[in-house]
């Protein structure tokens, strides 16, 4: 941002403006660490969900036993019997940050436990993020949009839900290394050295060990670079960026185990050896067009252009045949639901049981990215202004970003960045805009001095908001990025002439409106961003609260059933339960499950769902032969917590029965609805799952009287034969019941039957089940 | 009659390559010799490995990168220092061959890696 | 360090006084055989007239505490440990246990691993017929019925009605019976039961033959008896899955001095045997109920790589491993060692991937060695033997198998010198490059 101008005052301003801007990035900074403390401040220092409780366990494991422990962990505690190779089958990118600032904290004889740095990874990670914004957005449209950019993002709620402290999960690293990508790879592009394409490659490697989302970029940017060489953008240092990052990135993203050969192998990654393939044509093209006499040239591209045709046709042909070869098409399900939104709910129903992987509604985009979402098309308007390579890369990102988010909810992560930086670019446009029509036209004043007039008004506005209180932190932001934004103007306004600049002057009572407008709205943004921090993301989910009309309940049965299992059951001992609870079981209770978070083996999972929907016997004997010990269900029906096992009943059915065909959905529903009263089908009321949920449930009221799904149960009084109840936690959230031994003796007929059918005895005994 | 005139064309063609070709400084010379050198060794590679199948496909992955990254950074080197380019003026001959450098050092460290 | 001691000292008694219970108990682990013995009698006079039968049980050193049924000082337990090791009911026709004693009870007793006789007669009370069915055996629901026998009975002075049968249909087992054979028939007289055969856990000792039915002797037959032929136990045993022996006698008889002493001729055959068979029969019984014989256990089950010693907490694939397991006999005394060539044990992960036959030393060690398969997950050794007669051996030891870890792949291929020669000779040219690059600036 060197733009010589009258000199003194000028390189004076620029030292002030760098040293101002440092200062706001730290704010920043801290604004994005902080709003991300409420959780622990509402609740305590935990961690959240179930996923981060997987990887905190990893992380543990990460700091006791070493890096390459880490490399070959087969854990025989999780998928019994299969077990899990952890080493391989996981992205080590955010263990190895947590464990590697455990390990300097530790150094640095600042004792802190493995769990204080788990909580508090992911709002770290956010600071950086916003900076990393802040640098993508500035090498986009300079350092105003970068700093608006970067404030937006720091309370984007999106991101927020993502990122909370305690939220330990890969999103938390990789939105940063995402974006950190991203402005590697454009500032590779604007400058061309080959020392930021490595950067950009090591970047790469990073997002790669963090998160599966890695494809995103590693399709982006081919289509953009595809995109640049279509348009006729190309350049040499689109080479430079791109070529480097191919090949080093290929071989750094082979270096991970749970990517491995994927890197080459699969579909997802051949977009960019295609990409790869016609650049070095394009760039070959180039350099003969560059050598050669215009004439000259033409001859060579007629044979050039017959002679590349018939490769790439070949090439083609070639990629096409191993493609077609690998059944799914090389892709893996879950890509394959990002391109065809029905795939999964058709033919995958684990992806689809997932409800982070459903298509989002209109109000949670309103939710996540509130006022963002109608400063995007301004932002994108902007960047066609002076369509730059770089902000053709913008531009690019947020169409994919709004595709993909509008197929799953959980890619709405890959939005909130891209979202924050059209936003970014808009708003500090039109704060640009907006102040260059008062400053000139604030009367009297020299052609000259309107740019010191201007910015000095600003200034001093920057003063006056300063005192404003510090929660409203946008009003500052983009006021005073109109400073820098006005220094960014300057820039420009060397190429663009001076009478230009006039004709986009607005009218001065217009501008103030506006401006005005401009605040409020950013001004709505900081609150709602701070009450969705504060209230809708901040709960943990392993505690959760209530408020009725005397007083906040707070609910932790997850922790006391966890408590429970972890000091009166076995080492040994295997508890089955639905794979949400599975990453938490092992966390927290220390004891083997069946199967977990990690649905990496459909059949064992539809084993379990079979076993949960089947009537007690068959479930017992399922359960028998995998050694489970105790099985756990999730119930919400006295308290009224929605996500419980039975509202989640119909996906273990549907999964059970995509394996075990004598599972069928319609057999659970009554005319096509789903539901455990009176009406329920018998396959219903005999299920395990409802008998697990609902076992002695009408003690409690007398009428067992659902308040999840509010009806009265179907099945009020029945006994379990091969079940028996060893703990229900407080509010009757977590049930653990103990699979009964075989009997010690097997009965012969009962007195019952024999009194009952004394005249016609059957030469057998009465049938028992427990043989 | 078309194909004498392109192939009439074709030797102009080479012609006023070779020629354009033959002013090219020695030091971008140097870099095409090793380009030149990385590739046909990326190509034997294929062949071999198109020959005994694909088993050690790391080793395999490795050998053919390394050549194939070789290459690109050997032509970005060239971009960067080619005097004619004109969107690297600014940019110092010295400074990149440091990055070029750098760029090696880490592409042979992760083939080193990855060979085993 | 003082303050370190006194828990020590603490928890070493506390360690001691969790083992008193243990001391006082004889039934244990390393001594099956019974000691305490409570018989519950409908009649005193049944202490004299099946004297033969107690004192025997008494030399073998069995302490009997003979009590009426109905005695309302009747308590098996006290404090939760039980006061006896077995249990003989010979009081068919009590309707309820004096004292604590009630139908719970006596299963709670059996569940809890100690051993019962019961012998019921015809006319047997609801509450023994329900032990009886607890236990897996059904006697006929007809209270007075008998089996009666026309071919099979055996000869009297008196043309009786044929109800007491010489019954030589013995189950084959040396283990259950002893090794001598019983030549003589075995007398019997009393009702039948019959048992479901999908049970496992009950075996018919002595059956009727073939012409034998289950009827009420007084009344005329109106219509085809219910239980029929050798579809009829005499006499059952039951081993329950915790190894908990049960003797069921349709007859109480079968244990009476005057059955023992007397001589007895099958009809139909001319031979008349001096004695009956039933003392032989009834004490080798009561040696097999009480774990004095049967019994078995296995120790040290262990397993270690080829040439190492040390078990080890984790197996990689393909690993090459040892098992050995160690399997006594009790003999009433001491344990010896148990021979038998059919000893298998299992690497079980959903299903056995390694079945393997153990080989015996003949001195109580069973051992195999075999590869671990190719595939990783947490795998179980598995020794299950369930032979007739014998107590079942369960054991099971978990042991997880894992992968190769990353430096355990084979390095150097010799296919791939080609591609690690490119990949040198890249790095070598690149500072070849360097030097002429540099040297020709």
């Amino acid at each position: 941002m060197a733009a010589p101008e009258t000199p003194q005052s000028s390189t004076l301003r620029q030292a002030f403006g760098n040293v101002l801007s440092v200062f706001i990035l730290l704010l920043i900074g801290i604004l994005a660490f902080s709003i991300r403390l409420f959780s622990v401040i509402k609740y305590e220092s935990v961690i959240h969900e179930f996923d981060p409780y997987f990887n905190y366990r990893v992380t543990q494991f990460l700091t006791k036993n070493g890096i390459y422990d880490f490399w070959n962990w087969f854990d025989d505690r999780t998928w019994y019997p299969l077990g899990r190779v952890i080493g391989g089958t996981v992205y080590p990118g955010l263990t190895l940050t947590a464990g590697t600032l455990w390990r300097i904290l530790n150094s640095l004889n600042i004792p802190l436990s493995v769990e204080t740095v788990c909580v508090f990874t992911a709002p770290i990670f956010s600071a950086f993020a916003s900076w990393a914004a802040y640098l993508l957005t500035k090498e986009v449209k300079g350092v105003g949009a970068g700093l608006t950019a970067a404030a937006l993002l720091a309370m984007v709620p999106s991101y927020i839900s993502r990122s909370v402290a305690g939220s330990y999960d890969n999103e938390a690293v990789a939105i940063f290394a995402l974006i950190f990508t991203f402005y590697l790879y454009i500032k590779a592009l604007n400058t061309g050295s080959l020392f930021y394409a490595t950067l950009n490659a090591i970047s790469y490697f990073y997002m790669v060990c963090s998160w599966g989302g890695y494809t995103f970029i590693i399709n982006l940017i081919p289509m953009h670079v595809l995109l640049c060489i279509v348009t006729g953008r190309y350049s040499s240092r689109l080479y430079i960026a791109y070529a480097p990052l191919v090949v080093l990135g290929t071989l750094l993203a082979s270096l991970v185990p749970v990517v491995g050969f994927n890197a080459v192998m699969t579909s997802e990654h051949f977009a960019s050896f295609l990409v790869f393939i016609i650049i070095h044509v394009v760039a070959l093209v180039y350099y003969i067009k560059g050598i050669l006499s215009p004439q000259m040239f033409k001859v060579a591209v007629t044979l050039v252009v017959s002679i590349g045709l018939i490769v790439c046709g070949a090439v083609l042909a070639v990629l096409i045949a191993m493609v077609a070869s690998s059944p799914t098409k090389g892709w893996s399900g879950r890509s394959l639901s990002l391109l065809d939104p029905t795939y999964a709910s058709k033919y995958i129903p684990i992806i689809a049981s997932v409800s982070e992987h459903q298509p989002p509604t209109w109000p949670s985009y309103f939710m996540d990215i509130n006022v963002l979402a109608f400063l995007v098309p301004a932002g994108i308007v902007a960047c066609f202004l002076p369509l730059s390579d770089a902000s053709s890369f913008a531009v690019l990102y947020i169409v994919t970003s709004v595709y993909f988010s509008g197929v799953m909810v959980r890619l709405m992560l890959v939005l909130a960045p891209a979202a924050c930086i059209m936003s970014g670019i808009a708003l500090s446009e039109a704060f640009g805009v907006f102040t260059r029509s008062i400053k000139f036209q604030l009367p009297g004043v020299s052609q000259n001095s309107p740019v010191n007039a201007g910015d000095t008004g600003n200034v001093m506005q920057n003063d006056v908001v300063k005192t404003e209180k510090s929660e409203d932190s946008l009003k500052e932001r983009p006021s005073r990025k109109n400073k820098k934004k006005e220094k960014d103007n300057v820039e420009r306004a060397s190429v663009v002439p001076q009478t230009e600049k006039r004709l986009s002057v607005l009218p001065l009572e217009a501008s103030v409106i506006a401006i005005f407008l401009l605040v409020l709205l950013g001004a709505f943004y900081v609150v709602h961003c701070v009450w969705a921090a504060a209230e809708a993301y901040s709960a943990p989910s392993i505690v959760l609260t209530s408020r009725s009309h005397d007083g906040l309940h707070v609910f932790d049965d997850f922790r006391e059933a966890y408590g429970w299992l972890r000091h009166n059951t076995e080492v040994d001992d295997k508890v089955a339960s639905w794979w949400d609870y599975g990453y938490q079981t092992t966390a927290m209770a220390n004891r083997t499950v069946i199967v977990d978070n990690n649905t990496w083996n459909n059949t064992h999972i539809a084993t379990v769902g079979t076993a949960m929907s089947s009537p007690e016997k068959a479930a017992w004997e399922i359960f028998n032969s995998l050694d489970v010990k105790y099985v756990l269900v999730v119930f919400g029906g006295l308290v009224g917590y929605p996500s419980d096992d039975i509202n989640k009943f119909l996906w273990m059915v549907r999964i059970g029965g995509g394996v075990f065909p004598h599972i069928k959905e319609p057999d659970y529903l009554r005319d096509g609805q789903y539901r455990i009263d009176s009406q329920a089908t018998p396959t219903m009321l005999n299920s395990l799952m409802y008998k697990l949920s609902y076992y002695r449930f009408v003690e409690t009221d007398g009428k067992g009287f659902d308040r999840v799904r509010n009806t009265e149960i179907g099945k009020k009084y029945f006994k379990l034969t091969h079940f028996e109840e060893v703990f229900t936690t407080h509010h009757w959230m977590v049930r653990i019941y103990k699979l009964k031994p075989p009997k010690n003796r097997i009965r012969g007929k009962t007195k019952k039957a024999k009194s009952k059918a004394s005249s016609k005895r059957s030469g057998t005994l009465k049938k028992n089940p427990w043989h | 009659m078309g194909r004498s005139t392109t192939s009439k064309d074709a030797q102009a063609l080479f012609h006023s390559l070779h020629s354009a070709y033959a002013s090219t400084p020695t030091n971008l010379k140097i870099i095409d010799l090793y380009v030149m050198f990385a590739v046909v060794t990326a190509v034997i590679q294929v062949v071999y490995m198109a020959i005994v199948g694909s088993f050690p496909f790391n080793s395999f992955l490795s050998g053919v990168l390394s050549c194939v990254g070789t290459a690109v950074l050997a032509v970005c080197l060239r971009i960067q220092v080619n005097k004619e380019n004109k969107e690297f003026k600014d940019l110092p001959p010295e400074r990149a061959f440091a990055d070029f450098v750098l760029c090696n050092l880490v592409l042979h460290l992760v083939i080193m890696n990855f060979l085993g | 360090m003082a303050g370190r001691k006194f828990p020590t000292v603490l928890l070493l008694i506390l360690n001691l006084l969790s083992f008193l219970p243990f001391l006082t108990i004889s039934f244990s682990p390393d001594h099956p055989t019974d000691r305490r013995i409570l018989v519950l009698l409908d009649d005193l006079a049944l202490k004299s007239s099946h004297s033969i039968f107690f004192t025997s049980l008494q030399s073998r050193g069995f302490d009997l505490d003979f009590k009426l049924a109905d005695d309302p000082s009747i308590a098996v337990k006290r404090y939760g440990q039980y006061l006896y090791d077995g249990l003989i009911l010979f009081s068919p026709s009590t309707d309820r246990f004096g004292g604590s004693l009630d139908l719970e009870g006596v299963l709670d007793f059996v569940d809890s691993g100690h051993d019962l006789i019961l012998a019921a007669e015809t006319s047997a009370s609801d509450l023994i017929r329900s032990v009886a069915a607890e236990c897996g055996v059904d006697f006929d629901e007809d209270p007075s019925a008998m089996v009666i026998d026309h071919t099979g009975y055996a000869v009297s002075q008196i043309e009786g009605d044929h109800t007491l049968i010489a019954a030589d249909d013995f189950v084959q087992s040396d283990v259950i019976l002893g090794s001598t054979k019983i030549e003589a028939p075995v007398l019997f007289k009393g009702t039948g039961h019959s048992l479901n055969p999908d049970n496992s856990l009950v075996l018919k000792i002595l059956s009727a033959s073939s012409s034998a039915y289950s009827a009420n002797p007084a009344s005329k037959l109106s219509n085809p008896p219910l239980l029929t032929g050798s579809a009829i136990s005499l006499v059952s045993v039951v081993q329950a899955r915790n190894n908990a022996r049960i003797i069921i006698s349709g007859s109480l008889d079968l244990f009476s001095n005057r059955l023992f002493r007397s001589g007895v001729q099958k009809a139909g055959s001319s031979y008349k045997y001096e004695k009956s068979g039933n003392e032989q029969f009834v004490t080798e019984l009561s040696k097999w109920v009480f774990h004095e014989r049967g019994h078995l256990k296995a120790v040290n089950l262990k397993h270690n790589m080829v040439g190492g010693t040390d078990e080890p907490s984790m197996y990689r694939i393909n690993d090459d491993l040892e098992f050995s397991v160690e399997i006594y006999e009790w003999t009433g005394s001491s344990w010896v060692p148990y021979v038998a060539n059919d000893v298998q044990v299992q690497f079980y992960m959903m299903s056995p991937y390694v079945l393997k036959t153990l080989s015996t030393n003949e001195k109580g060690l069973y051992h195999t060695s075999f590869k671990v398969p190719d595939v990783y997950g947490v795998f179980q050794f598995k020794v299950e033997y369930q032979r007739l007669g014998y107590t079942g051996l369960s054991l099971s030891k978990q042991i997880p198998v894992r992968p190769f870890r990353h430096n355990e792949y084979e390095r150097f291929i010799t296919t791939a010198f080609p591609y690690y020669g490119a990949s040198f000779s890249m790095m070598a040219g690149f500072f070849i490059f360097s030097i002429v690059y540099l040297y020709n600036k």
